[in-house]
């Protein structure tokens, strides 16, 4: 086999010997004897609780033991503290004598004698990074091609490092509660799944509370949450060279060729040649497990082993399991088994199973896209990832006249520049936002703290900077005032009764949300002071129950209230600053998200609150009592999909999913739960200078979508799926692409707009410049007809394509919906349509 | 219908705001209590698999936002629903009030066939955080379970993993045989219709 080939093509380390010298300073176990048998391997790493999951039943989970291990037989060992760094990169000094001296095994607790027992118990909390000084002896366990009749256990399996070809990384995840490894040998065949029952094992509980209390990291290797299969990656790490597949993340190769780097870190193609090899031809060559065909046994062995396997053929094929059956990629013996009922029933009852090869076969692509630049993303690159069917945008306007230039961040230096001695802006408005909408501002140099007033509204854009400076502090002034308005009235016991009950509700929801904010942010994650308030469920006598920065978000939603709520006439403050438009929303939830970014960049309270006002000017839409804002803005997302991509359309119809809901939390907080962080920063900045549309964060949503189209199209046949896939899209976005595909998205649609204008126009005809669409299915299902096939005659007729798409356009409809997308003006909500609080049948009320 | 059909049992969690129903999904599913969560927006659902009584089924568990202002949007998950699951805080006293305002929404919303004999679950929650701040004996809720037909009624704890495990087992069962009763009376799956524009379709029912 080739890699084998390869691997003895390495030449052996000239620094090996030097390192095996280590070992024997280290007191050479190979001297004491193994207490009971009087041989044994050294035990240098275990992890306790991780199971094999030999049926879907969790009664008939083995719990046992990963562990690594030196064997006696080998005359010397390496010692990797000698080791300069543990750069995995350095391939050539860790070659295969190397690795077959360890041993990667699994031993069943049920298998072990008490003595054992404790001894991988305790080389498990020695925790060590290292191992250990002294030596632990263990019985030698079985090597794995025979682990099947072994008297250990069924499962007990041990297998030189240098005989692993790859490990099958899944860490946990929503859905899929265990993390899990799957070594792959070089023989082809695949050892039963190892799932780690993190919660259960109590070294990795440590590891996990030492790790959070040390660096506030709980994440581990690859960035995901720590878990108990990195541990082993890294142990593997000190003995051999383990690369994570670029093109697919899952898996991790053991001591690599050229080969095998190149087939698993290139583009799809040679991806796909790679891995037919090494997986189906190293299937065949599998000697046949006792009495069970070896794939059917894999199939059999768990449930995520069975996903894996599937997805390993549809990241190539990019077909669904369904089509793999007929597909002449797939080796006869995987499509035999595919067709077999038994095999297809287990795939039935996976209902997640399409999502997650959805969720697969899009990682990949999108592995593959970042792959290819492998340097900053220009659009241009988007434009050539655009190349499929995926699509089929132009985005050719977006990428035209933007020169990459303009793409890099504003920062404090080139902001400074705008404005003249009086600190009085000396280029227009609207170049200003469009660098700041292009490119964003510096996150470091404090330009944000600048830039955000002005482009929030807080700020006249002709101000002076005296000016600017005369307005602040008047606002800090009413901001204290406001404070202290509710602030009293909470200590005095002077507002009615059932008013006391409100504000005292509002402030426990206020409480309980702020607490769940953001608190991965630095700034709001410690808890060093005392809560300040007894009833709090928070507050706790013994330890501190919050941070000054909570308490601050705290004070400035409740004065948000203050000052969003109509005063009464006694409590009307002559010289106060006046809400002209209280919106009287109460706090609602997502209020935290939206204020917190603000917050944490001007770490100033004043200033914190008075953009907040401005900028809920914009979102107050979004939480008013009968949730028309969200309704009126997935409706009009409804028609802009129907409008841009009417195939997509169309399917989303099929599967119930044209209400657009799972869109609803990205509109709500403005994408603030789907993107990192940084990310929400850079496009909030964006959006706020309404550089195209005062809505373009549905051009966002958009462009989120058709990033996914084909697999939405491909694999999700329903709503839940359709929610669940969206959901879990979460942190996975590409900002700076979706930035670019959405404004190619809007270029597209004003000059749809336009044509259908000018054909409206042309022949005179009185027809009405804006038809209003009847009633929504009934219009939809004849969407994908009138886009594409004109009047439903020449429908789907590709050879007249040219013809019937202008036709297509003179059929559109822009509704006033669609229509305001063009416009710059912040849309705000009637303000009679929010008259009053709805009450629903069942009596619930806020 | 084919009779050995995989069986997704559908379970919705229902609650105040902040009373823990994503923390008790957590704890159930992924086997977690992260004081990190966020306040659910939108909606999710998780699935696991579990048997009751030797038939492995896929429970589907949705998580709503507790903000009542969400619901108008959020019943089309109501639909089709095998059992509620009715979340309040054992230390909140309005959290316990609202229980009979979320039961009726359900069963407005949901409009299950045979409303009476609906399978609702209630969990009173948080019970780690002491007597002292506790607000709703287990009398209390005992009495208002027994008076609503005889919900089931557990206190747990989504912190410290109490009766967590048990009062999921009684939901899949109560889920289970819901399923199977609604199976005989032929095929009520409703196509989820969340109501973007009410003017339009004009339903004010
Ligand atoms: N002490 C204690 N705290 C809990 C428990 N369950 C949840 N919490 C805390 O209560 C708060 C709210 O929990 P969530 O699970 O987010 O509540 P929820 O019902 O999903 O809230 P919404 O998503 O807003 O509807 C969080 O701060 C949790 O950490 C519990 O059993 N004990
Ligand atoms: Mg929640």
């Amino acid at each position: 086999m080739t890699h084998q080939a390869s691997s003895s093509r390495d030449p052996p380390s000239p620094s090996a010997s030097f390192y095996d010298v280590s070992d024997d300073e280290e007191g050479g176990y190979s001297t004491i004897a193994h207490a009971n048998s009087g041989r044994g391997v050294k035990l240098l790493f275990s992890k306790s609780k991780v199971y094999v999951h030999p049926t879907p039943s969790a009664k008939d989970n083995i719990a046992g033991f990963v562990a690594l291990v030196q064997q006696k037989s080998a005359p010397l060992a390496s010692d990797e503290r000698e080791r300069p760094g543990t750069s995995s990169s350095s391939q050539s000094k860790k070659d295969n004598d190397d690795a077959s001296k360890y041993l990667l095994a699994w031993v069943p607790e049920s298998s072990l004698a008490q003595d054992d027992f404790s001894t991988y118990v305790k080389v498990d909390m020695k925790d060590a990074e290292t191992p250990p000084k002294q030596s632990y002896l263990v019985p030698p366990l079985p090597v794995a091609s025979y682990y099947d009749d072994s008297n250990v256990g069924p499962y007990a399996f041990s297998l030189p490092l240098s005989q692993i070809y790859s490990i099958l990384v899944r860490p946990p995840s929503i859905g899929w509660w265990f993390g899990s490894i799957v070594i792959n040998t070089k023989s082809g065949s695949s050892l039963p799944a190892l799932f780690f029952h993190d919660s259960e094992c109590e070294s990795t509980i440590l590891q996990k509370k030492r790790r959070q209390r040390e660096s506030f990291d709980p994440f581990g290797e690859g960035g995901d949450l720590f878990w108990g299969g990195d541990v082993v990656i890294r142990w593997l790490k000190r003995y051999v060279t383990v690369e994570r597949s670029t093109a697919e993340p899952s898996v991790y190769l053991v001591n690599p060729t050229e080969e095998d780097l190149y087939g698993f870190g290139q583009g799809r193609k040679s991806l796909e040649g790679q891995k037919s090899d090494n997986n189906f031809q190293g299937q065949k060559k599998k000697p046949p497990g006792p009495g069970m065909d070896p794939l059917t046994k894999t199939l059999k062995e768990t449930r995520w082993k069975l996903l894996e396997s599937f997805a390993k053929i549809t990241t190539f094929a990019r077909k669904t399991a369904d089509d793999l059956a007929n597909n002449n990629n797939v080796p006869p013996q995987m499509r035999r088994l595919l067709q077999n009922p038994e095999v297809q029933t287990i795939q039935d009852e996976f209902d997640s199973a399409r999502l997650y090869l959805a969720r697969w076969a899009m990682g990949i692509a999108e592995q593959s896209e970042r792959e290819k630049r492998q340097r900053i993303f220009t659009a241009r690159d988007v434009l050539d990832t655009e190349d499929t069917d995926v699509g089929e945008f132009e985005l050719l306007d977006a990428v035209e006249g933007i020169p990459d230039g303009k793409r890099r961040p504003v920062n404090m230096k080139e902001w400074k520049g705008y404005f003249d001695a009086q600190g009085r802006l000396q280029i227009t408005e609207d170049e200003v936002k469009e660098r700041v909408f292009h490119g964003g501002l510096d996150p470091e140099d404090g330009v944000r703290k600048e830039a955000w007033p002005f482009l929030l509204g807080l700020y006249e854009w002709n101000s002076t900077s005296g000016e600017r400076r005369a307005q602040m502090n008047s606002l800090r002034d009413q901001y204290i005032r406001l404070k202290g308005q509710w602030w009293e009235r909470m200590i005095d016991d002077q507002a009615a009764p059932e008013q006391e009950e409100w504000w005292r509700e509002q402030k426990n929801r206020i409480e309980k949300d702020v607490h769940r904010t953001d608190r991965h942010i630095p700034l709001f994650e410690g808890e060093d002071i005392p809560h300040p308030d007894p009833t709090s469920p928070f507050y706790n006598e013994q330890s501190p129950g919050t941070n000054v920065h909570m308490e601050q978000m705290k004070d400035m939603l409740l004065t948000y209230l203050e000052y969003d709520t109509p005063p009464s006439e006694q409590q009307k403050s002559p010289d106060l600053l006046v809400n002209s438009h209280p919106q009287n929303l109460g706090y609602v939830q997502g209020m935290s998200d939206l204020l917190s970014p603000l917050y944490a960049v001007f770490q100033d309270d004043a200033l914190a609150f008075w953009c907040f006002t401005h900028f809920m000017q914009r979102m107050s839409r979004n939480f008013v009592r009968s949730q028309a804002g969200m309704r009126a803005q997935l409706n009009t997302l409804d028609q802009l999909v129907q409008l841009l991509d009417p195939k997509l359309y169309v399917h989303l119809q099929k599967v119930d999913s044209t209400n657009f809901f799972f869109f609803f939390r990205m509109l709500l907080v403005w994408y603030k739960r789907e993107f990192e962080w940084s990310d929400v920063l850079r496009l909030w900045e964006s959006l706020w200078t309404d550089y195209y549309s005062s809505q373009f964060h549905l051009f966002i949503a958009v462009a989120i979508l058709e990033k996914h189209r084909d697999v939405i199209m491909e694999h999700l046949r329903g709503f839940d799926e359709v929610l669940k896939y969206v959901n879990e899209l979460s942190n996975t976005i590409d900002l700076q692409s979706t930035l670019i595909r959405a404004e190619g998205l809007f270029k597209r649609f004003e000059k749809t707009v336009q044509a259908v204008d000018k054909k409206n126009n042309f022949p005179a005809a009185p027809t009405p410049e804006v038809r209003q669409r009847q009633g929504k299915g009934k219009d939809a299902e004849e969407g994908d007809k009138l886009t594409a096939g004109g009047q439903g005659a020449s429908s789907s007729n590709d050879v007249n394509h040219k013809r019937t798409e202008s036709q297509a356009d003179k059929e559109k409809v822009i509704s006033p919906e669609l229509r305001l997308l063009l416009s710059r003006k912040i849309v705000m909500l009637d303000e009679n349509a929010e008259a009053g609080a709805r009450t629903r049948a069942s009596g619930l009320k806020d | 219908m084919a009779s050995r059909k995989k069986v997704l049992l559908k379970v919705i969690i229902l609650g105040d705001s902040g009373v823990g129903k994503t923390s008790l999904m957590n704890q159930y599913v992924n086997k977690k209590f992260s004081t990190s969560y966020k306040a659910t927006i939108g909606a999710d659902f998780l699935t696991k698999e579990v048997t009751v009584d030797d038939r492995i089924v896929t429970l589907q568990l949705w998580d709503t936002a507790g903000q009542e202002r969400f619901q108008s949007l959020g019943v089309a998950f109501y639909r089709g629903a095998d059992c509620c699951v009715l979340v309040y805080d054992v230390n909140s006293s309005k959290s316990f009030e609202t229980l009979d305002s979320w039961r009726d929404e359900f069963l407005i919303q949901a409009s299950p066939r045979d409303p009476d004999s609906f399978p609702f679950v209630v969990l009173g929650n948080k019970v780690d955080m002491g007597e002292e701040r506790r607000m709703i004996t287990q009398k209390r809720a005992h009495t208002y379970c027994q008076q609503r037909g005889q919900m089931p009624y557990f206190e747990t704890s989504a912190k410290d993993n109490v009766n967590v495990e048990q009062a999921f087992e009684v939901i899949a069962r109560n889920a289970l045989l819901q399923e199977e009763s609604e199976e005989y009376g032929g095929d009520f799956s409703d196509p989820i219709n969340i109501n973007l524009d009410q003017d339009r379709e004009g339903c004010a029912c």
